[in-house]
């Protein structure tokens, strides 16, 4: 018992310290003490390092993060210390071994940046908190003693005080959620929504013109991914074709606009609402012509297929073959931008308010079809392909819908994409698209616009934001992937299935005159 | 009695997408057909050594993609799951080769002659003895604990899961090589022994022609791992169970066959053929960089479908076709060699959308999917 | 004399080597309640997915209102008014039991998903209706009060009751039902019999039925065919099965037949001491 207590607390420290390793061979420490420092209110220099005590307080994180990771559920008190005291002493030794060896590497001068490119001098230096051979003691003193810490932590959120303490918290402000409930007049309760419709409104509509043309890129670009993001949903979560080229439509919507409204290659020039409106029609056509023969297939083919289609539309764009055509290699520059009633409207504001516009205008499509006949059939054929079928949903034509759809909103995206960046190129379109655009959806939730809106933010918003992470950005992603099919498939915020029935009673009741109450069959 | 909202008394199984189908399939035939006449007939201006140079290089490619399909075929029959992140291992052996020979190359030593040689210069066959053992050894690592990590606790969901979470994977492993490793393209340093470009000259039809040492080498050592392979699951216990475990999980289990144990050697031994396809890579084109193991790891998918995903023999069959087409193709239908991944993904969808089965492989029931 | 709504001609599935379906003729007289009998194996369920476009036939007809049905696309059965519940019951199991029971309305439904974007009025018409038979519906087949329970969170005797509302809301011609008291208790099967009688009676609904349950199957049918090893061995009344001697030995092997009758006559003769 004792001896498994043991070994499993050496094996999860042992875990840890090889993930320390990695963490240091690329550089992921000084980067978060970096953040760290940055939210503690010291800035740092782009390119320059943090301070040591940065550092210290990231490792002593990471140790808190062992020992409440080490310290198992179910022990005593006494035994969760004593796992979480193994656990970060092993974290520790491991650590430690890899602290001389990297000791050795600054005392000798050598020099390992041709092959572990991030394992600059400066950093390792920093690392072994600028005491050199000390430094692997220190992190022993501070592994051992952050690990027991975390589980003392553990302990006392989960002993039984601070637990009823918590419940406690949990019921008061349930009461007073439901006394401000019942205190607010009729009027809040059914125009609530609205009014903060309205709010939302007069922010969207007043923030972009105050807050300054970086932030007005980041919020487009999160817009444009929420577009986005909505159109594979329809394709991925409400009909249930995992599709891995969704790119190949987001480049017929840029190219077209691109082709259409730039001044080379071809010189057409036609104007911005009619090339989006092109580019969103010629990515429906794309979607017909891959959709009608692979229609049939099965899931996983059908990924990989669809992953096929988007690398044979890049490489094509990329070729020789249609270098006069669509400009090679180099993509499209100078695409102009949109007018309206004459006026040109292509500044950095005008952008991010038509976005926010196809952004509602999108949202509010996706959800009057995922509540109508089309959308449960969707459903259906995502939940079981062949009941559906015999339910009499018209399986292909269903698919096929879902696919132009989809689409649709990818091309809408692109091309207004190329028209803001007045440029597109190959490299816009890469595989690395569609697979940002598929993890919003997974990690923002399946079928639910909050969650995308929050995966959009997250996975395309934060990282501009915060451009410390932007080089661990994609590492994150694979990550978070993998972690979110293991603990939460149904991602960050799920959605919930309507209430028809109470709903339908609610109505009624509502419709009914007062005093029968509605209690009719 | 007749519901007004019943479709017309006419019915039929709708046939657009089989028209559709069909013809796209005639139209792509077409074409082939119409650059095969072009560049055989019309033009004729290719000569038999040129062919031959083109086989040679067809058949070296095809056996790293025969490799790494039977890792693709072998997780595929086992889990019913496509290991999207093969070719990440595939990535990680081909990284694990180049430090073996940086570390051979960097020891040097005077030999009896007076001259300063290096060790893999000095005794170049081990130097690759040891290049692909520990390449093997690291890349059958990395899939058995991306098998534990990435897809043991997706064992009971929907086939789309595993799917993602080998995405995540493929994507994590990609960006952790490039963040350790910079996004530099790193040069194979060989043993001048099986220096590159260097090889047997032959002569065909009156034109020299080289048959590069690096080719025989990979050749000959795929040709060696398909055969043993082979035996061990046709011959060995653990092919047996292995066989068992695909065909039926829990009366494998029943059996007395350690289910978990027998995936977790079958991503073992996956690893294993994709870190040896992975040095061979190295040793013959030369190249190492984050993202190499992306492109053969989609074909060596395509040759396992090819085949008839599943199917072992299929795979090995698949991979030497695919390397064939790809190397031959661009020549023979007369399109820019840049097009090349374009024809294998062409291939890919053709296979898959008219015989989804494979070339060797059964029809598998609604059921058994 | 009433008509014939469901024809099966001569039907042959063949799996492989495997001969699933062998020749069987079964007539369907409307308004019937016609079970489908027979040993594990023996092609009932086959015999159903050939019926409602799962499996295409290798041979035979199979007529519904004399038009031939065989090999059209499952969706257009469903169409043409012939639903079917499942052996192991097949909901969408993320979808409240409401959603479950308007998938099922699909095919009455017309509105196109441009209808639902732009809100015309014929589509909220179409919603606020479909919604309203929905719930009837759901409290037909008494599941009132859990209409937005995910399917999957439904008791067992409720998941087939639902399943059974989704096949209904089709407003089915033909109703199908495969083994709908597997794996119920006795009361709960009691009140399935019940049910199904009532659909045939109230809805005017034909029902084909799996079972395996002889009490159900004698006690509600009109009429039964036996199938064993794919073939038709007998038709008749729930009396004349009874006493078929091959129907005996098919589910109880060979010499079944002679050790049926010697343990009748021991009950028989065990019955006769008591009474007296």
């Amino acid at each position: 018992m004792n001896r498994n207590l043991f070994t499993t607390s050496i094996n999860k420290g042992f875990t840890f310290g090889i993930v320390m390793i990695f963490l240091v061979l690329i550089d992921f420490e000084v980067m978060a003490a970096t953040m760290l420092s940055k939210l503690l209110g010291v800035n740092v220099v782009r390119g320059a390092l943090p301070e040591v005590r940065f550092m210290i307080i990231f490792l002593v994180l990471y140790g808190l993060f062992v020992g409440w990771f080490a310290s198992s559920d179910q022990e005593k008190p006494a035994k969760k210390l004593f796992q979480a005291l193994i656990a970060g002493l092993t974290v520790a030794v491991v650590v430690g071994l890899f602290d001389i060896a990297l000791n050795q590497l600054i005392t000798t001068g050598t020099d390992v940046r041709a092959y572990l490119a991030a394992l600059g001098p400066a950093s390792i230096k920093l690392f072994l908190l600028e005491k050199g051979a000390l430094g692997s003691l220190l992190h022993l003193g501070l592994f051992t003693g952050a690990s027991l810490l975390g589980s003392v932590l553990k302990i006392l959120l989960k002993s039984d005080p601070m637990s009823h303490f918590l419940k406690g918290i949990s019921t008061v402000y349930r009461d007073l959620r439901a006394k401000t409930q019942a205190i607010t007049p009729n009027w809040i309760k059914e125009y609530g929504k609205y009014l903060l419709f309205l709010l939302i409104g007069l922010s969207a509509f007043f923030l972009p013109r105050m807050w300054g043309s970086y932030n007005n890129y980041v919020l487009g670009l999160v817009g444009l991914y929420v577009i986005l993001g909505i159109g594979l949903n329809i394709i991925v979560e409400l009909s249930g074709q995992l599709m891995l080229g969704f790119a190949a439509f987001f480049a017929m919507g840029a190219y077209s606009m691109a082709l259409l409204n730039a001044p080379l290659p071809h010189g057409i020039m036609l104007g911005f609402w009619p090339a989006l409106a092109i580019g969103v029609l010629m990515a429906v056509l794309a979607a017909v012509l891959l959709g009608l023969p692979v229609m049939g297939m099965r899931g996983d083919y059908l990924a990989i297929v669809t992953l096929g289609f988007g690398e044979i539309i890049r490489i094509l764009l990329k070729s020789d073959l249609l270098t006069d055509f669509t400009g090679g290699p180099r993509g499209i520059q100078d695409i102009k931008g949109p007018t309206l009633f004459g006026q040109p409207f292509s500044s950095d504001i005008d952008y991010t308010y038509i976005i926010l516009v196809f952004m509602i205008l999108s949202i509010f499509i996706y959800k009057r079809l995922e509540r109508s006949r089309t959308g449960r059939a969707w459903m259906a054929v995502k939940e079981d392909t062949k009941v559906a079928e015999a339910t009499g949903v018209n399986i292909k034509n269903s698919k096929l819908l879902a696919l132009c759809l989809g689409a649709a909103f990818a091309g809408l995206a692109g091309g207004i994409f190329a028209a803001r960046n007045q440029f597109t190129g190959p490299n816009d379109h890469q595989l690395m698209v569609s697979m940002n655009i598929l993890s919003i959806l997974i990690v923002g939730g399946i079928n639910s616009v909050p969650g995308i809106i929050l995966g959009a933010f997250t996975l395309k918003g934060l990282p501009e934001i915060l451009r410390e992470i932007e080089n661990y950005r994609l590492l994150v992603f694979g990550g978070l992937l993998v972690f979110m099919m293991i603990s939460r498939p149904e991602g960050l915020w799920p959605a919930t299935r309507p209430n028809i029935e109470k709903d339908e009673g609610n109505r009624q009741k509502a419709e009914s005159p007062p005093g029968k109450g509605g209690q009719h069959d | 009695m007749v519901n007004e909202n019943r479709p017309p008394r006419r019915y039929k199984r709708s046939n657009l997408s089989k028209i559709v189908r069909w013809v796209l399939g005639i139209i792509v035939l077409s074409y082939i057909f119409w650059r095969l006449y072009t560049v055989f007939i019309v033009q004729n201006e290719y000569t038999p050594d040129i062919w031959f140079r083109l086989l040679i290089s067809g058949l070296v490619i095809g056996g790293v993609y025969s490799l790494i399909a039977i890792g693709y075929t072998l997780v595929y029959g086992i889990l019913r799951m496509i290991n999207f992140a093969h070719g990440e291992v595939m990535m990680i052996g081909t990284f694990a080769g180049y430090f073996v020979f940086e570390a051979t190359n960097a020891i040097k030593f005077t030999s009896s002659s007076g001259e300063i040689t290096s060790l893999s210069n000095a005794q170049p066959v081990l130097a690759v003895l040891l290049a692909f053992m520990v390449g093997m050894a690291v890349a059958s690592t990395a899939g058995f604990l991306l098998e534990k990590i990435a897809y043991r606790p997706l064992r009971k969901a929907p086939r789309l899961i595993p799917l993602i979470s080998a995405i995540g994977a493929s994507i994590f492993l990609q960006n952790l090589a490039q963040l350790l490793f910079s996004p530099l393209v790193r040069d194979y340093k060989n043993p001048a022994l099986i220096a590159r470009g260097q090889g047997w000259p032959v002569t065909i039809a009156g034109a020299q022609v080289v048959i590069p040492y690096t080719g025989v080498l990979t050749f000959s050592m795929s040709i060696i791992l398909m055969f043993a392979l082979y035996t061990m699951v046709k011959k060995s216990k653990l092919g047996k169970s292995m066989r068992a475990v695909a065909a039926d999980k829990p009366t494998a289990a029943l059996m007395g066959i350690d289910v978990n144990a027998v995936i977790s050697q079958t991503f073992i031994i996956s690893g294993l053929l994709a870190g040896a396809a992975g040095v061979m890579w190295g040793l013959h084109n030369g190249l190492v960089y984050y993202y190499v193991g992306f492109l053969p790891g989609i074909k060596a998918f395509t040759s396992a479908v090819l085949g008839g995903i599943g199917n072992i023999p299929g795979a090995m069959l698949g991979g030497m076709l695919l390397g064939l087409i790809e190397s031959i193709g661009p020549t023979a239908l007369g399109i820019s060699y840049q097009l090349k991944d374009v024809l294998a993904f062409v291939i890919l969808i053709i296979i898959l959308v008219f015989r989804p089965s494979g070339i060797l492989g059964e029809v598998l029931s609604e059921e058994k999917v | 004399m009433t008509d014939t709504i469901i024809q099966i001609k001569n039907v042959c599935k063949i799996f492989g080597g495997l001969i699933a379906v062998n020749q069987v003729n079964i007539d369907v007289p409307e308004k019937y309640i016609y079970s489908i009998i027979g040993p594990n194996g023996a092609g009932k369920t086959t015999l159903f997915n050939c019926i409602t476009g799962f499996y295409i036939p290798e041979k035979g007809e199979i007529l519904f209102y004399g038009d031939p049905i065989q090999g059209l696309s499952t969706n257009l059965v469903a169409w043409l008014g012939l639903s079917r519940t499942y052996q192991n019951i097949r909901l969408f199991t993320n979808l409240t039991a409401v959603e479950n029971i308007l998938i099922g309305l699909h095919p009455n439904l017309k509105s196109s998903w441009f209808d639902a974007i732009v809100h015309t009025r014929s589509f909220i018409k179409e919603e606020s209706g479909s919604v309203k038979e929905a719930l009837r519906l759901l409290d037909y087949v008494g599941l009132k009060g859990y209409g937005d329970f995910l399917a999957k969170n439904l008791p067992y005797g409720l998941q087939r009751r639902l399943e059974i509302g989704r096949a209904l809301a089709n407003q089915p011609k033909v109703l199908l039902l495969d083994e709908p008291t597997a794996g119920m208790n006795l009361h709960e099967t009691a009140e399935a019999t019940h049910f199904i009688k009532r659909l045939r009676d109230e809805l005017g609904i034909t029902i084909i039925l799996i079972e395996h349950d002889m009490k159900v199957v004698m006690g509600i049918s009109d009429r039964i065919s036996v199938l064993d090893y794919g073939m038709k061995i007998a038709e008749g009344n729930a009396a004349e099965i009874q006493a078929n001697p091959r129907v005996i030995e098919a589910y109880l092997g060979p010499g079944g037949a002679a050790l049926s009758e010697k343990y009748k006559k021991q009950r028989q003769s065990y019955a006769q001491s008591h009474r007296s």
